[in-house]
């Protein structure tokens, strides 16, 4: 399923001819793979592949390794060659390129020297088609909601399994172990996954480290599983025994603010808004310094085939919510009642308003 | 996505005396191109070479890693300054700028500093928005090629990848001889939970149904046709482990109907297709084996050298 999303197809030849392009080529390396699975979602495994998109609907796509070719050949249905280095494979995408006015989606992360390559082959700079069909991501099919739902399904149990495994004494990367090997065993094809444990000292979340959980931890994470190539996420504290009282405040602050995102979240509302009213959660208790850029990054963000996709939930930030947009609203920041916490639900926007794609109880979890 | 154990193990894995013999040999490549300085720019999957030099390895976002000739490198980084505390307990850097351009932030560290003449780490494989910007400043840059910056994998690199092997052989074996995965989801789930216990930093795992290649997993049952890749990476080192139920083997001499995949390690990719059977790195060597109508595959992470092949 959603190999070669046959809406979307058609979507980008239509943006090609508004646009005059002759060609679209859709990049993807390795950390950036959205750029290419927007065309044809294949998880490939080497370090870089190119899928071009004519004006008359043809796809081929080059390889840069050779377990992808039967994978995305079965994607794409159309001719896929493996290459060991890329611009090898560029030029026998464009040979026949003749003059033509070349974009590509993803050009800001490709390899200088591919893009000099289309230029040399095309007789033209390639013209970026990133922030275009950003747009048409933002905006999901069906077929793509369905998908995010049983992501989030499954970062919903995720999190089910993040605190049945949790207990004083256990590391937080045997922590992250578990919760890994749990949503991988479930179907997931990665997940994205910060974490932190401890009290007012902990200013964000990273990696995990070797530090034991204690007793009268906080203990954050934002979970992120990608089925299918979607992901979604959630963002849940829980406390290591009885939580304290700043820990209950501090849970309440957050609470209410991600539920004023939620209540706002509707087409047609500037995402500067859905940052507006979280923050506006903080001033009225006292800490409106909190929700600057030293102690957080952002409100919220859009998801999809990138667990970071724009635009980010920020109050500089101006963008129209449309609806079938899938965005999380996570007021995650630091403060001093209890360090960095963190709340946050993945929600789809409807006609009317927003709906949780979570389950997940709204509670400081304890163990 | 790097986001398992990262740490540094001072003491018994990489000694920070061990970075400045790496940092003191691109002083002299420095001094001989008569640079003020060095760029190495590093990504979430493509941080091989800035590890080399700092041990830097983002879990998020882009970076360029400065290489000065008087103090530790220097991080220009998107990431935000509230994680910087922690980056500097598993790295050499000191001094980490936050930098949502990392370029316009080169170019002021340049003229506080009074350098006019820069060397980057393969100008022309950056990014291309990065490029374009650097290429648009003022500084004169000056590429300079990967070899010159990495020429060979050292004994310590070595070592890393060889206990990265190591874990991906052993914990794969077990997993194997244990039978206890219904479908490659279960398998896959598995090997990451066991892995990243004993440390692994990042994991993939692909899986061959004997049918096709090995793919990541989407719920086919698990057979006595199946074969498992785990690429495994210890602290910034990759391995690549590859077997299958069916105890298939081969050496790893060509013969007939046996297809061979050479994968560099030591690259700046994780890993990447490598013609050249000379050239000093580590390698995965990844075999094909037809088999009663099937195909299964076998594997493991080698150093290759002008010597010839000593598997890690």
């Amino acid at each position: 399923m959603l190999k070669l999303n046959p809406q979307r197809k058609a979507e980008f030849l239509e943006l090609m001819a508004a646009r005059g392009w002759d060609m679209l080529l859709f990049y993807g390396d390795t950390w950036r793979k959205d750029h290419f699975r927007c065309l044809v979602s294949v998880c490939f495994t080497g370090p870089q592949a190119v899928a071009l998109l004519t004006k008359e609907g043809e796809v081929r796509a080059v390889v840069t390794h050779p377990w992808d070719v039967e994978p995305v050949k079965a994607g794409t249905g159309g001719a896929v060659t493996y290459v060991p280095r890329l611009i090898e494979g560029l030029k026998t995408l464009l040979r026949d390129a003749g003059k033509a006015l070349v974009a590509v989606n993803g050009l800001e992360q490709m390899e200088a020297r591919f893009a000099r390559v289309v230029a040399e082959l095309s007789g033209a700079a390639p013209v970026s088609a990133t922030k275009d069909v950003e747009e048409i991501r933002r905006v999901k099919t069906p077929e793509e909601i369905e998908v995010i739902r049983k992501a989030a399904e499954l970062a919903d149990r995720g999190y089910q399994h993040f605190v049945s495994v949790a207990r004083e004494g256990m590391t937080e990367y045997e922590l992250v172990a578990e919760v890994e090997g749990f949503v991988k065993a479930h179907g997931a094809e990665d997940n994205f996954m910060l974490v932190a444990s401890g009290g007012t000292e902990v200013t964000g979340m990273k990696p995990p480290t070797a530090r034991k959980l204690r007793t009268g931890d906080s203990v954050i994470t934002e979970l992120t599983p990608q089925i299918d190539g979607y992901y979604a996420q959630i963002c849940r504290t829980l406390v290591i025994g009885p939580p304290s009282e700043k820990q209950l405040q501090s849970y309440a602050i957050f609470a209410e603010a991600q539920q004023a995102a939620q209540d706002l979240l509707r087409p047609g509302v500037d995402i500067s808004d859905v940052a507006r009213v979280q923050n506006d959660v903080f001033r009225k208790h006292g800490f409106g310094e909190y929700t600057g850029p030293q102690y957080t990054r952002v409100r919220g963000h859009n998801l999809g085939l990138y667990p970071d996709e724009l635009p980010h939930v920020l109050e500089s930030t101006h963008y129209t919510c449309k609806k079938d947009m899938v965005i999380i609203c996570h007021p995650n920041t630091y403060l001093p009642l209890s360090g960095y916490m963190v709340f946050g639900d993945t929600l789809l926007v409807t006609e009317t308003g927003c709906v949780s794609l979570n389950q997940t109880e709204r509670r400081l979890f304890q163990v | 996505m790097k986001r398992g154990l990262v740490s540094w193990d001072k003491i018994n894995e990489l000694p920070p005396e061990e970075f400045a013999a790496r940092l003191a040999a691109v002083h002299a490549v420095a001094r001989e191109k008569g640079v003020d300085a060095v760029v190495v720019y590093s990504d979430v999957w493509r941080s091989n070479d800035a590890r080399y030099l700092s041990n830097f390895m983002p879990y998020w976002n882009r970076a360029f890693v400065v290489v000065t000739p008087d103090e530790n490198p220097i991080l220009l980084c998107a990431l935000s300054p509230r994680v910087y505390p922690w980056i500097k307990t598993v790295t050499m850097h000191e001094t980490i700028i936050a930098s949502s351009s990392p370029p316009a932030t080169l170019f002021k560290l340049c003229a506080e500093r009074g350098w006019t003449r820069v060397g980057v780490c393969d100008l022309d494989g950056l990014p291309e928005d990065l490029h374009a910007e650097l290429t648009a400043g003022a500084l004169e840059l000056v590429d300079i090629s990967r070899s010159e910056i990495r020429p060979a994998p050292v004994e310590s690199e070595v070592r890393m990848h060889a206990r990265a092997a190591r874990m991906a052989r052993e914990v794969l074996e077990q997993e194997l001889a244990s039978g206890g995965a219904k479908t490659d989801h279960e398998l896959t789930g598995r090997l990451e939970r066991v892995l990243r216990r004993a440390g692994a930093e990042d994991v993939v795992v692909l899986v061959s149904d004997g049918e096709g290649p090995p793919i990541p997993a989407e719920g086919r049952p698990v057979g006595p046709h199946t074969s498992v890749v785990v690429a495994n990476e210890y602290n910034g080192h990759w391995a690549k482990v590859t077997r299958n139920f069916a105890g298939v083997t081969s050496g790893f001499d060509p013969r007939d109907g046996v297809t061979q995949l050479r994968e560099i390690l030591s690259g700046p990719y994780s890993w990447e297709s490598i013609a050249d059977t000379k050239a000093d790195a580590v390698v995965s060597l990844q075999l094909q084996i037809p088999a009663n109508g099937r195909q299964y595959y076998y594997g493991d992470t080698w150093l290759q050298s002008r010597e010839g092949l000593r598997v890690l």
